[in-house]
């Protein structure tokens, strides 16, 4: 009954400072056979916890102590630049569109940027968190739609259809063609379709890979 | 609003002067000993004698000893005794005059409000500085302060003219009474003579004598002149000093209006910015992070539930239910103390219903008293409010106190709040507790904060508040 539990286990680290949420974290993880290393309470506590552990993955939020502001952030941006092979996942009560960019500048393999909000939908949050794993990408549908509306690209946007932009908000997430198609409840064929119609409209260049779609919808968004 | 000296047209010491006739004037003229304005200023006068004359000694009662050792010891030959006790007599004077003059402006103040309708709003706090020297640099350049010592210099002639008034009517009413007690007294056999008895004049010092009954009718006169006169004369005196205290002893000239109020204006925008924080803060940290994690529990116990209804899924998923709720009634209590944190529901109904509100809740046993005859503005009642749950916290936490008095009422136009309680004391403004915070936004209104806690208690604060902000 558990999707995220059929892959391979993975090997989670948590850092975040609310000690009721952390401890929910760690529950719901363990209960899809993955396996908790370490659930620490700040961003030094973090580090050490992952050079120790070497997990998979670290679910780090972005407020927590000393200053309760960006230590969490900061610490994500130290692991993606130490650890490459380490996915990092920030989790957060707000979204910031400069924190986004900060996360993925230069390189979206291995990094997801979601509201805590999501965990509500567990197995999308345990997708996420095994895709971001995996060196995928998952972003929140708010970080993509704050890129979308900031976007000085306007014209181009306007060319889209209601539907290729919900299809490119996708892409933004992260999302593979069939996770596309399937929230979208259309097939395969439909998705690539518009993906094409999307490339040719923005003339952005094909790109194989899940994160390099992502990359390249970033880079157009953000110009 | 501008809360310079309120200026209240005393031209004249009688009050509803019609246009028309003589008559008119006359009635005014001669009724104008006997109105209540009259009799007020008599005491204001009165009252100037002590104040006027004693007060201005005050700062040399504080360096008389060191200028008595610096006087005397030249005497015992001892020249560098003489030396230290002069240059600590100046240090003490130059030290304490600023501040010895406020408080003594403050009396003056409030002799003023009380009998010459004349409320003048006292200048804004002396700036605390840090250490010896902070202390005395800050003292030096307090210009409300020198204001204040340049009003007891000048009040010093002014008092003179005041005691004179005052003479005019005591003497006067004196004058007056000759003709009815002289026969009692002058009842003596015929042939016996006696001296005459003087009589006063309206020139202070100068008598004249009365020998005869026909001569008190004289003395009679002069003190019917003396009573006509005095109010006049009463008037023009304490116009001239009202004056003078708005000049000397309000919040300055509109410059250092302007400062104080640029000054203060900072204060409350960063103390509205810093609210503002906190209330995000307590809401990130709290109602959200508990809403997160029951939405976390929910989804969790939905996964559950949509298995194949194993007996131990059912189990956990209500187990996660109970848990989800219990977060969803935390997240509740947390908003609704946040809430009332912003603005308790209750202020609506006024301060009075608040308090007691407050009062309920408090740890110490609360005595409150409130008698407002007039309601505040909301924003003065809101800072009461906060003013008067700081500080119950503050005794509840630091004092050790066993009970606690909370008393409100107006003043002079101005609303007191009293915190006062039995315990530790040793509370200090200075020493970066919440009192700094909440004597800044008092100011922010104009208010002031008042704290008496010596070592030992007992600790009472005081904050005074305009009615309306």
């Amino acid at each position: 009954m558990t999707p995220g539990a059929a892959a391979a286990p993975l090997r989670v680290v948590i850092a975040e400072d609310a000690a009721l949420f952390r401890e929910g974290l760690v529950r719901l993880l363990s209960e899809r056979g993955h396996r908790v290393c370490a659930a620490v309470a700040d961003g030094q506590a973090l580090l050490a916890a992952v050079a120790a552990h070497r997990p998979d993955v670290a679910v780090v939020d972005v407020r927590m102590p000393p200053t309760h502001t960006d230590e969490g952030l900061r610490a994500a941006l130290e692991l993606r630049r130490d650890r490459p092979g380490t996915g990092v996942l920030v989790f957060s009560q707000y979204i910031e569109t400069r924190y986004a960019a900060r996360l993925l500048a230069g390189n979206a393999a291995g990094v997801g940027y979601l509201l805590k909000d999501r965990v509500a939908d567990v197995a999308e949050f345990v997708d996420a968190l095994a895709r971001v794993a995996a060196g995928g990408t998952a972003l929140d549908p708010e970080v993509v739609g704050q890129l979308l509306g900031a976007s000085r690209n306007a014209d181009d946007l306007a060319a889209l259809t209601p539907r290729e932009r919900e299809v490119l908000a996708l892409m933004g997430e992260g999302r593979s063609n069939a996770g596309i198609a399937s929230a979208l409840v259309v097939t395969t064929g439909v998705v690539e379709k518009h993906v094409a119609s999307i490339f040719g409209k923005l003339r952005l260049p094909p790109a194989e890979g899940d994160n390099r779609r992502v990359l390249a919808v970033l880079r157009y968004l953000r110009s | 609003m501008a809360r310079t000296g309120q200026v209240i047209p005393t031209a004249s010491p009688a009050h509803g002067r019609r246009p028309g006739g003589g008559a008119a004037a006359a009635r005014v003229a001669l009724w104008a000993p006997f109105t209540r304005r009259a009799r007020r200023e008599l005491l204001f006068c009165l009252a100037a004698i002590p104040l006027g004359f004693c007060l201005f000694l005050v700062p040399y009662w504080i360096a008389g000893p060191a200028l008595a050792v610096a006087l005397l010891a030249p005497a015992y030959d001892s020249t560098w005794v003489a030396a230290v006790a002069a240059i600590l007599a100046v240090l003490l004077l130059v030290a304490l005059a600023t501040r010895v003059a406020r408080g003594l402006g403050a009396v003056h103040r409030r002799l003023a409000a009380r009998l010459a309708d004349e409320r003048v709003t006292p200048p804004p706090p002396l700036p605390p500085g840090r250490g010896v020297a902070g202390r005395l640099g800050a003292g030096l350049r307090d210009g409300p302060g020198w204001r204040a010592a340049a009003y007891q210099l000048l009040k010093l002639p002014l008092a003179v003219l005041e005691a004179y008034a005052a003479f005019l009517w005591v003497a006067g009413l004196v004058n007056l009474s000759y003709p009815f007690w002289w026969g009692l007294f002058r009842n003596h056999p015929p042939g016996v003579t006696l001296d005459p008895v003087p009589a006063a004049l309206p020139f202070p010092g100068r008598l004249f004598p009365v020998a005869t009954f026909a001569g008190t009718f004289a003395a009679f006169a002069a003190g019917a002149a003396m009573l006509l006169a005095a109010p006049w004369v009463a008037g023009a005196v304490v116009s001239a000093d009202r004056r003078l205290l708005r000049r000397l002893l309000g919040p300055g000239t509109l410059a250092q209006r302007v400062r104080d109020l640029e000054h203060t204006r900072a204060l409350a925008v960063d103390d509205a910015a810093a609210r503002l924080r906190q209330v995000e803060r307590d809401l990130h940290d709290g109602a959200q992070i508990r809403l997160a994690t029951m939405a976390m529990q929910l989804g969790m116990a939905r996964e559950k539930l949509d298995g194949e209804g194993d007996p131990l899924e059912v189990r956990q998923a209500r187990e996660l239910v109970d848990e989800a709720h219990r977060a969803a009634k935390d997240a509740l209590a947390e908003l609704r103390d946040l809430v009332r944190g912003i603005h308790p529901p209750v202020l609506d109904n006024g301060l009075a219903d608040a308090l007691a509100t407050l009062a309920a809740g408090s740890g110490i046993p609360v005595a409150l008293t409130c008698d407002l005859p007039r309601r505040p503005t909301p924003a003065i009642e809101t800072i009461a409010y906060f003013c008067a749950a700081e500080l119950l916290a503050n005794a509840a936490k630091h004092s050790h106190a066993s009970r606690v008095t909370v008393q409100v009422v107006e003043r002079d136009g101005e609303l007191v709040l009293a915190v006062g309680d039995d315990g530790a004391g040793g509370a200090d403004p200075a020493a970066g507790s919440g009192l700094a915070g909440l004597a800044q936004r008092v100011r922010t209104v104009d208010g002031r904060l008042e704290v008496a806690s010596p070592p030992g208690g007992p600790t009472t604060v005081t904050a005074v508040l305009p009615l309306r902000a």
